[in-house]
């Protein structure tokens, strides 16, 4: 489809203000805890105090006299009613188990579930989970994936005989040719990139009725993936997919954590069969930072980078260690996404990368916004910054010449993977232009001897979207993925209102909005009077299996799925109007609310008119039309995809490639290592935009998620194991008072690939995490110390000002 | 429940309170409930019963007698404080850290009574309070009885109020002629937990330092006084080299810290330095903060 499709574009590419918003602004909205239910019943999970132990017993005893107890599910019970939660990786750690509540008789991070109890209220099962007594017997754990690798280390899975959840080697072009031949090669020790998270304004929330008569189970909550989540729980529950119907209303916020949801809402399922009531489990914030699903964390070794005198870098070569926590759940796919930008913004040609995925005994992590490119990305980024600064080369120039160039588009990356499109020296250039580079140039010379030093950074980072799924097989050739679907239905009311529901959940993103804009244009209606579903639905027919909104793809696939769907719907319009009014379908077009006949107005049927035909008097119609025409559009995008060669690790892994260049001004503070942003400025290019008031704001929102990552949000631990940050007393979300005013500017380039030329961008690449990570290393200087790790807070700035990473950075040559 | 099974009472005056406090055993001061409804969420606190005094107009009062003395309600909101022409004209260094302090929907509830009371080692009033001179007058079983700020504060989380006693008013004494008074500080992010926290106050005769207070926060024991460096500091011209004085006597005090999530302890004591000695140069240069 090309956007000839589209009969007009009169709303497809405006700002028009969201649909959604009005509801939200009124707390019209519909919220996991807002749905009434009758007889409902809350769900409490008592957790694990202890990063490692085996549970020696189970009281739950004095819960039985409390008022309001209505019964409890014990990990006894999970074991003989669930199998395990399917397992991506191959041997040998797939014999991981992994259950909606501690398997195989041990806990393994701080905040695990070991029971669920049920109340008749939430206090009601507080209460009552206060009062079960586990009895542990603590284990020695391991917190830090360098220690997990050693051969004495703690095991956190028993039957796997390593704390490795997987093992490969990605090794592409001829690294070690390129690193003895290079005129200059660059060496770091260590980097590491810390864990944090995307911090939603809503917790999880499931409830889960089972209906007994018909044997289903009906949930809502906030579910992004909700197909899989299907599949994960009937496969767990022995159960047949399709009677589990998964619905989400309104939903504050994923980012990709929220993938996670399929562990407590098979326990809130069971307990709702078992109890015979419907159940509600509403997570607190805690419970949401010990396990609602941390982003990766991932070290960095050996690090060495080849680079010719002339400043042009032939590639990289590293060993990663990414700590994916107690239990694998989407891991070990972190493995394989993060060559989806395997060049990163560059034109690298080598690339040898020994990747394992390692247990810890630390909450379990999902994919988070920039899900594993992000951390590649910034390895990439920073070692560019360190070259630059190393080698004597003007960062600015040095990213220009190294960029893939726009000629260059479709550019084939070392694995194969082809980006669609993008201008990144136009990026960049409009990037300094936001910060006003030579001004900012002079305000940092002037600083000298002021106690204050400023630095500029560079954060170059790409957003791919829309996944091939076939991926997966790269990490576990028996997986049985490829490609990838999205879906959308589009129909015509008895009164000829026209409503769409998309296989895609929005939890911010506007897809209401860009729904609409692109359905109207193709009706000739204006988006308001597109009634769009609000949520997703599993019994509505809309959705595939790799429904949902994650991996930046809405604006391809389900927006691709929504104007198939309305593609068909048009036909049948014509060809019911065609029938009515003399004409064939060809000659009919929609405008206004009417079917009419080209280039004569006057022959014209309102959509009322169509429908009631279709609807109610269907012996109107000629019987070929009328046992055609349903006046419903139901179609799936297939994005164009091919299995990967396996044994090259070679394919297209992504569809579209948005890239975002960020470029930032800080100051710091001499005597206390404190940072403040004096210029924030971020382009964006996301091909043709459908609605650029709503990307803007999802620029908004990753560039604040990032800047926050990079200066407060840490989910540390402690030797213990404890979670230090478990409440946003302790985790640090910046506020509108630690940022700076934000500039925005934008490019187009519009994607070859994609429907309408868009591209998904909800995600950003993380650019901030690279800018100021830059900007950092920039006004320290070249005395002081290398910035190698993602997160700076004032402590480790004031570190770097005293030096002190030196002989873990080498420049051999 | 959230909560667990405790009595809530709202007594109708001062007299009220201090009887409940004073006869229900395991009874505490509800202020602004910024701190302790949030202690009592995570179960650090159990209380059988909370006296809910945040209404009781006889503690949220603000006034300033002849001499300047200023008399704040142990129960006034930091909102309240800030918006106060009164506190600002008289003591305008509590009007300012009651307008900086964390966020609006905190400032609408928390009070300064709250605050000292609790004495959190981070807390902002503190170490200012002791900066001050300010005297804590308080109302328990055995009649009224007033406090010196250097007494009040008896170590980390803990005061010198007994069993039974309800702190009812703060008086700041009016600063001699002269005297001048900075606070600075060092906190994670915009509006987020002290790392490190230094009050300076100097009493100026003629160019010479004659009296010095110094305090810090954020360390074990909060808030602290800096009795070397005051000594250090007291002879010298107030254009004087205060600065390099202070540094040379705050290596000699014995400063404990502990680290968090968000720095180490080493970094919490050298930053309250650097705090003190901005905290000079702002005195020097005549900056007020
Ligand atoms: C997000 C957040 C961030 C914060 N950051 C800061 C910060 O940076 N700096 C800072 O200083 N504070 C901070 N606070 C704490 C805030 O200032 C509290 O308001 C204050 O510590 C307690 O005051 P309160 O009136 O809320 O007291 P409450 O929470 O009601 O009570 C605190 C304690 O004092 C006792 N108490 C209260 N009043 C009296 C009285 N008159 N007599 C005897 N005992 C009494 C109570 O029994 C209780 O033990 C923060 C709070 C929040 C929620």
């Amino acid at each position: 489809m090309t956007m000839q499709d589209t009969a007009t574009s009169t709303w497809t590419g405006k700002t028009v203000p969201r649909k959604e918003d009005d509801r939200l602004l009124k707390a019209q909205g519909e919220f996991g805890d807002d749905t009434p239910i009758a007889h409902l019943g809350h769900v409490v999970f008592v957790r694990s105090p202890y990063a490692h132990a085996r549970i020696l017993d189970i009281d739950v005893s004095a819960a039985e006299s409390l008022p309001g107890y209505l019964g409890c599910l014990l990990p006894d019970e999970v074991d003989v009613l669930t199998d395990g939660f399917m397992e991506l990786q191959p041997a040998p750690a797939d014999a991981e188990v992994d259950k909606c509540l501690a398997a195989g008789g041990k806990v393994r991070f701080v905040g695990e579930p070991v029971v669920a109890v049920a109340g008749t209220s939430r206090q009601a099962a507080r209460d009552v989970a206060a009062t079960v007594v586990v009895d542990y017997e603590p284990l020695p754990h391991v917190v830090d994936a360098r220690r997990a690798v050693e051969p004495e280390a703690p095991q956190v899975h028993d039957e796997i005989g390593s704390n490795v959840a997987w093992d490969g080697v990605y090794d592409w072009g001829d690294i070690d040719a390129a690193l003895k031949s290079a005129d200059h090669v660059i060496e770091v020790d260590e980097l590491h990139f810390h864990r944090f998270s995307s911090t939603p304004l809503e917790c999880s929330v499931v409830t889960v009725s089972y209906d007994a008569g018909i044997d289903t189970f009906n949930l809502i909550g906030g579910c992004a993936m909700p197909q899989i989540t299907t599949l994960m729980m009937a496969a767990a529950m022995r159960h047949p997919a399709e009677k589990i119907r998964i619905v989400s209303k309104d939903f504050g916020g994923s980012f990709g954590v929220k993938i996670g949801m399929y562990v407590p809402a098979t326990a809130v399922a069971l307990l709702s069969r078992k109890l015979g009531r419907p159940m509600r489990w509403t997570e607190t914030r805690t419970e949401h930072h010990w396990m609602g699903g941390h982003g990766n964390e991932r070290w960095f070794h050996n690090v060495k980078m080849a680079v010719t005198s002339e400043g042009r870098v032939l590639g990289l070569s590293y060993d990663a260690l990414d700590d994916v926590g107690a239990y694998t759940r989407y891991e070990p796919l972190g493995a394989v996404i993060w060559t989806q930008v395997a060049n990163a913004c560059y034109q690298l040609q080598h690339l040898k990368v020994h990747y394992r995925s390692i247990y810890t005994n630390k909450g379990p992590v999902h994919p988070n916004r920039g899900y594993s490119r992000l951390q590649h990305m910034w390895l990439v980024e920073r070692m560019m910054d360190i070259a630059a600064h190393r080698l004597g080369f003007d960062p600015v120039q040095f990213r220009l010449q190294n960029y893939v160039q726009p000629e260059q588009y479709p550019y084939e990356t070392v694995n194969g993977c082809v980006y669609d499109s993008g201008n990144l020296p136009l990026s960049l250039e409009k990037a300094l232009d936001l910060i006003e580079y030579d001004d900012a140039r002079r305000l940092q010379r002037e600083s000298a001897g002021t106690g204050k030093r400023i630095g500029i950074g560079i954060g170059s980072t790409l957003d791919s979207g829309t996944n091939n799924f076939g991926q997966a097989r790269l990490i576990n050739q028996f997986l049985p993925f490829s490609g990838n679907t999205e879906g959308g239905l589009v129909r015509m009311g008895v009164d000829g209102s026209v409503y769409t529901v998309t296989g895609g959940v929005a939890f911010g993103q506007g897809h209401e909005t860009t729904v609409a804009q692109v359905v109207a244009d193709m009706l000739g209606l204006t988006p308001d009077e597109i009634i769009t579903h609000r949520g997703s639905d599993s019994a509505l027919s809309a959705q595939t299996g790799f429904s949902g909104s994650y991996a930046s793809q809405f604006a391809v696939t389900g927006i691709g799925a929504i104007l198939n769907a309305t593609r068909k719907l048009v036909r049948e319009i014509q060809l019911v109007a065609a029938s009515i009014l003399g004409a064939t379908p060809e000659e009919i077009v929609l405008e206004g609310g009417h079917a009419l006949v080209l280039g004569d107005p006057e022959r014209a049927l309102p959509f009322a008119a169509v429908a009631g035909i279709v609807h109610f008097s269907p012996a109107d119609l000629p019987a070929e039309v009328a046992d055609e025409v349903g006046l419903v559009g139901r179609a799936v995008y297939r994005a164009p995809f091919e299995i990967p060669d396996l044994e090259r690790k070679r394919g297209n892994l992504t569809l579209t490639y948005a890239s975002q260049i960020h470029a930032c001004v800080l100051e710091i503070d001499e005597e206390t290592g404190e940072v403040k942003i004096l210029r924030y400025g971020m382009v964006d290019d996301c091909g043709t935009p459908i609605n650029p008031m709503i990307i803007q704001g999802q620029v908004h929102g990753a560039t604040v998620h990032g800047i926050s990552a990079a200066l407060f949000e840490h989910f540390a631990y402690d030797d213990d194991g404890q979670l230090l940050a478990a409440n946003f007393y302790d985790y640090h979300a910046a506020t509108a008072l630690d940022l700076p005013s934000l500039r925005y500017d934008s490019v187009v380039s519009p994607s070859p690939f994609t429907p309408i030329g868009a591209k998904g961008m909800g995600e950003g690449g993380g650019a901030p995490l690279h800018a100021i990570a830059a900007a950092i290393q920039d006004a320290v200087g070249g005395d002081g110390g290398v910035v190698l790790e993602s997160f700076n807070p004032p402590e480790r700035i004031l570190g770097l000002l005293n030096g002190g990473t030196e002989s873990t950075v080498r420049v051999l040559r | 429940m959230i909560l667990p099974p405790l009595r809530y009472l709202r007594p109708g005056s001062v007299g009220d309170a201090v009887h409940w406090l004073t006869h229900i055993d395991g009874a505490i001061v509800l202020a602004g409930g910024q701190t302790l409804v949030n202690a009592l969420k995570l179960d650090l606190v159990a209380p059988t019963a909370l006296v809910d005094i945040h209404r009781l107009d006889e503690l949220r009062s603000i006034a300033v007698s002849p001499d300047r003395t200023l008399t704040i309600g142990a129960a006034t909101t930091y909102a309240a404080l800030a918006a106060s022409t009164d506190v600002r004209l008289t003591a305008p260094s509590v009007a300012s850290m009651a307008a900086g302090l964390v966020d609006r929907q905190v400032r609408n509830r928390g009070t300064i009574g709250g605050n000292v009371c609790l004495n959190d080692p981070t807390n902002n009033f503190p170490p200012l309070l002791v900066a001050l001179g300010a005297r804590f007058t308080v109302l328990g079983p055995e009649g009224t009885r007033t406090i010196d700020a250097d007494d009040f504060f008896v170590g980390t989380m803990t005061t010198a109020l007994g069993n039974g006693e309800l702190l009812v008013s703060i008086e700041i004494p009016p600063l001699p002629r002269g005297a001048r008074l900075v606070h600075r500080h060092l906190q994670v992010g915009a509006d987020s937990w002290a790392m490190a926290r230094a009050v300076v106050r100097i009493d100026d005769d003629n160019g010479v330092v004659v009296a010095s207070r110094v305090v810090v926060g954020a360390v074990l024991g909060s808030p602290q006084r800096l009795r070397l460096v005051e000594r250090a500091l007291v002879g010298l011209p107030t254009g004087g080299d205060l600065d390099g004085a202070a540094a040379e006597a705050f290596d000699r005090e014995s400063i404990e810290t502990v680290g968090d999530v968000h720095c180490s302890a080493d970094y919490r004591r050298q930053m309250s330095k650097v705090q003190l000695r901005r905290a000079l140069r702002d005195l020097a240069k005549g900056t007020p903060s």
